[in-house]
């Protein structure tokens, strides 16, 4: 597990937490201690001013004999006040004499010469500077953090809700109500793909927190395919409705309500979807199989540790064929799409359950850590309508209102950094049958292509028996497994260059790239028909050594680009060449 | 006759204008990672890091100013030198410092991040946050076992872009889904696939410091 001990921030004397808050960070001679073994401060005191600071300030401003001013002040030379005098959000400049305590809220003092204040000065959120020639008689004390208060308008002053770092810098509009936070988002639409061309989503998501640990969440989002069915059977538009409770703690655990009619896509091992939709998008490649899904289900999650998650959900889905369309891609349009296979249609009932362990560093670009996830998925209809599969592929399935099926995804990851430039990955995979009746369109596999082997062509292993034709390349396997592995040597390529602003070149913009990761690469993997007949391997074993494919590879990651060369050792076919805009794993 | 895919694609992305601008440790600035005394155990060291001119790079203070978050990811790790061997890392400590400008406030707020923890200090103008920025963050990861040590420290710096949300959105929720997986979400796919190429066209900066400290031996 990463680094799950408790931490705890200190003064650079070795003092508690309090005393970093009370005297916080002054000047560049400060330092901060970070002690990950540290027992688990309290939470509440973890930001900002001391709470008795706070507490201070707003007794100061509310109470009824304070001479409030608000901006900026000054009180000319001759002048005189008496009593407890507070500003807010100003520069309260004193040339006169003050006989009383001053404060001052995110605004900084000055005392100009001649000056005189007798009585304690308190800033928050400022400076105070004291030029030659003033005096003060009284205690100072100054704060740069900013308080978080906020006058109201009847003058008084109260603290102010935290800003939820969840929201920082999301390209949204957003506005609250009382406890209801309402975004608009709009996106400029799915991936791109030979179903639905280039969706566009809208809609407002609400977000309302119940209590510090209670949030709820609905959002509701409408979909307008850009590509219309040719069939006419499907509308254009779309739909994705979700509701979520969920309550924050030591253990985080949540419930929700799902709804969407929208196109799903077949689950399996390739590119990602952002991936698949440039490729789309750009040379008419894709890289998923599609259908429409009608959805109504619930769902229900436990976060017991902050890398560990267990998720259970249930749904009602009601699952079609859908057909390719012909999309405008950007530089190939005079070949036809790849078919999109049908599927066995029908209503299923899925039970699903999923545990995921995630120590990784970076989620993106992980270093450290591992990463496991074990899904399983048991689905049910009634009234299932089979498409008719090669006796070698799949043996009928019952149309009696009895068929079910069971499958199970494993995937486990490592990362390790063996120095400081080098770095070792490992994955190995599987997923596909383990019971019930034999498995739906939608859930078999296939193995090939940029996405696992890259030294193999697109979807080089389907299981299409021999004679069969398979335009669409569907996967028609039920079982799949690889082993992956990557070693990474990180160089130093200096391929920058700075365009300064400034005539003395200290300050500019830098353009280039300035590292990348040499990859060496590997992979092995197989996808096979479990079960009794011709041409399958027994549910309780694994193929032969013979029916592996195998690669080798070499490439060039610049953490937003990875150019790949790779060749399968274990067929004759070409030298391949692969991008990435991701890691593989 | 068509092309094969990957040249197509290569070609695709040639087209795109240049992507961005992953600079690193440039314009002055620098992390650095000296040995200082373990207050709490004699003859015992302990990693002080601190970066400095951050905020002297105009691309950080121009982000900021445009309403652009800053994130800070630092990393430190604790590294056994191994003779015959990779050396080996013993342990890693991470902490995340997000940056943004309150304009309507005209405040800078500076959230500090660490195993799902925060910690939010405000700060009036560029001056304070500056020195707020450049503080040395003594880190208590000792050295036990006998053998040669030394410290590796890492500051990424970039604008939060939608990966660095949707990570630390992941973080604070406690949440431990893949975002590299889409997970069926067909939104999120292509809208982060938009925001990343929006990101890297913009040409918002990224920079990676690294900072080593001097060898030591604990007998």
């Amino acid at each position: 597990m990463r680094d799950a001990s408790r931490w705890l921030w200190r003064s650079s004397t070795g003092l508690a937490l309090a005393c970093l808050l009370v005297a916080p960070l002054r000047a560049q001679d400060s330092v901060v201690v970070i002690d990950p073994d540290a027992p688990l401060a309290d939470s509440s005191a973890l930001g900002g001013l001391p709470a008795s600071v706070i507490e201070e300030l707003l007794r100061t401003w509310n109470d009824s004999a304070t001479t409030r001013l608000n901006g900026s002040v000054t009180l000319p030379a001759g002048s005189a006040m008496r009593g407890q005098v507070a500003l807010y959000r100003g520069i309260l400049r004193v040339a006169g004499s003050i006989d009383g305590p001053i404060t001052v809220i995110n605004g900084s003092l000055v005392l100009a010469p001649g000056a005189r204040v007798t009585g304690p000065v308190l800033v928050i959120g400022g400076r105070l500077i004291r030029q030659e020639g003033s005096s003060l008689d009284g205690d100072e004390r100054v704060y740069w953090d900013v308080a978080p208060v906020v006058r109201q308008r009847d003058g008084t002053m109260i603290v102010q809700e935290t800003p939820n770092l969840e929201t920082l810098g999301r390209a949204q509009a957003s506005f609250g109500v009382g406890k209801i936070r309402t975004t608009i988002h709009a996106s400029t639409g799915g991936t791109y793909d030979r179903v639905e061309g280039f969706p566009l989503e809208l809609g407002p998501s609400f977000d309302w927190r119940a209590s510090k640990r209670d949030r709820v969440e609905l959002d509701l989002t409408g979909i307008v395919r850009t590509t219309s069915d040719r069939t006419g059977s499907h509308s254009d538009f779309g739909y994705r409705g979700r509701l979520e409770w969920r309550r924050a703690g030591e253990v985080t655990y949540g419930l929700g309500a799902r709804a969407q009619g929208v196109v799903d896509v077949i689950p399996d091992q390739t590119l990602s979807r952002a991936e698949s939709g440039w490729s789309s998008l750009l040379i008419q490649d894709d890289q998923y199989d599609y259908y429409y899904s009608e959805l109504l289900g619930f769902y229900g999650f436990v976060i017991p540790a902050r890398q560990f998650r267990v998720d259970l959900s249930w749904s009602r889905d009601q699952q079609s064929s859908a057909l390719a369309n012909n999309p405008w891609s950007l530089f190939v349009n005079d070949s036809r799409w790849r078919p999109n296979p049908l599927i066995d249609d029908g209503q299923y009932y899925l039970t699903a359950g999923a545990v995921t362990l995630d120590t990784r560093d970076n989620a993106r670009q992980p270093a450290t850590g591992w990463y496991a996830k074990a899904e399983v998925e048991y689905g049910t209809s009634e009234n299932v309508a089979p498409l008719v599969l090669p006796g070698d592929v799949r043996n009928p399935i019952p149309t009696d209102g009895s068929y079910n099926y069971t499958t199970l995804a494993l995937d486990a990851r490592r990362y390790l950094r063996l120095s400081p430039e080098d770095r070792l990955s490992g994955r190995a995979y599987f997923a596909g049958w383990i019971g019930g009746d034999e498995l739906p369109v939608q859930r078999r596999l296939s193995l090939g292509g940029p996405g696992v082997l890259p030294g193999d062509g697109f979807r080089e292993v389907t299981c299409t028996p021999a004679g069969v034709l398979n335009n669409a390349q569907a996967g028609l396997c039920n079982r799949t497994m690889f082993f992956q592995v990557e070693f990474r040597h990180r160089l130093d390529l200096g391929w920058h260059t700075t365009i300064s602003k400034v005539p003395d070149g200290t300050s500019g913009r830098v353009i280039g790239i300035q590292s990348a990761d040499l990859v060496f690469l590997s992979d092995l993997g197989t996808a096979w028909l479990s079960g009794e007949g011709p041409n399958r391997v027994p549910n309780n074993r694994l193929p032969s050594l013979d029916l592996w494919q195998a690669d080798i590879g070499v490439g060039v990651d610049f953490g937003f680009l990875g150019a790949y060369l790779a060749k399968s050792i274990t067929d004759d076919g070409p030298l391949r060449f692969s991008l990435r805009l991701q890691r593989r794993f | 006759m068509r092309l094969p895919a990957p040249v197509l694609l290569l070609a695709a992305l040639a087209l795109v204008p240049a992507p961005p601008l992953l600079a690193q440790g440039a314009a002055g600035v620098t992390l650095g990672v000296r040995l200082v005394p373990d207050p709490s155990r004699k003859d015992g060291l302990l990693p002080e890091a601190r970066v400095k001119g951050l905020l002297e790079d105009e691309r950080w203070t121009s982000a900021l100013l445009s309403g652009l978050p800053l994130r800070l990811h630092y990393r430190l790790e604790l590294w056994r030198k191994r003779s015959s061997w990779f050396d080996a890392a013993v342990r890693a400590v991470e902490w995340d410092v997000v940056v943004r400008r309150e304009p309507l406030l005209d405040q800078y707020a500076v959230t500090t991040v660490l195993l799902g923890r925060t910690r939010q200090q405000r700060y009036p103008g560029l001056d304070a946050l500056g020195t707020a920025l450049g503080v040395a963050y003594r880190i208590a990861v000792r050295a036990t076992g006998k053998g040669e040590y030394y410290y590796v420290t890492t500051l990424s710096v970039s604008t939060l872009s939608d990966t660095d949300l949707d990570e630390m959105d992941r973080v604070m929720r406690g949440d431990t889904a893949d975002p590299t997986d889409d997970g069926g979400n067909i939104g999120d796919a292509v809208s982060r696939s938009a925001r990343r190429m929006l990101l890297r066209v913009a040409g918002l900066p990224i920079m990676r410091v690294e900072g080593k400290s001097e060898g030591f031996a604990v007998d």
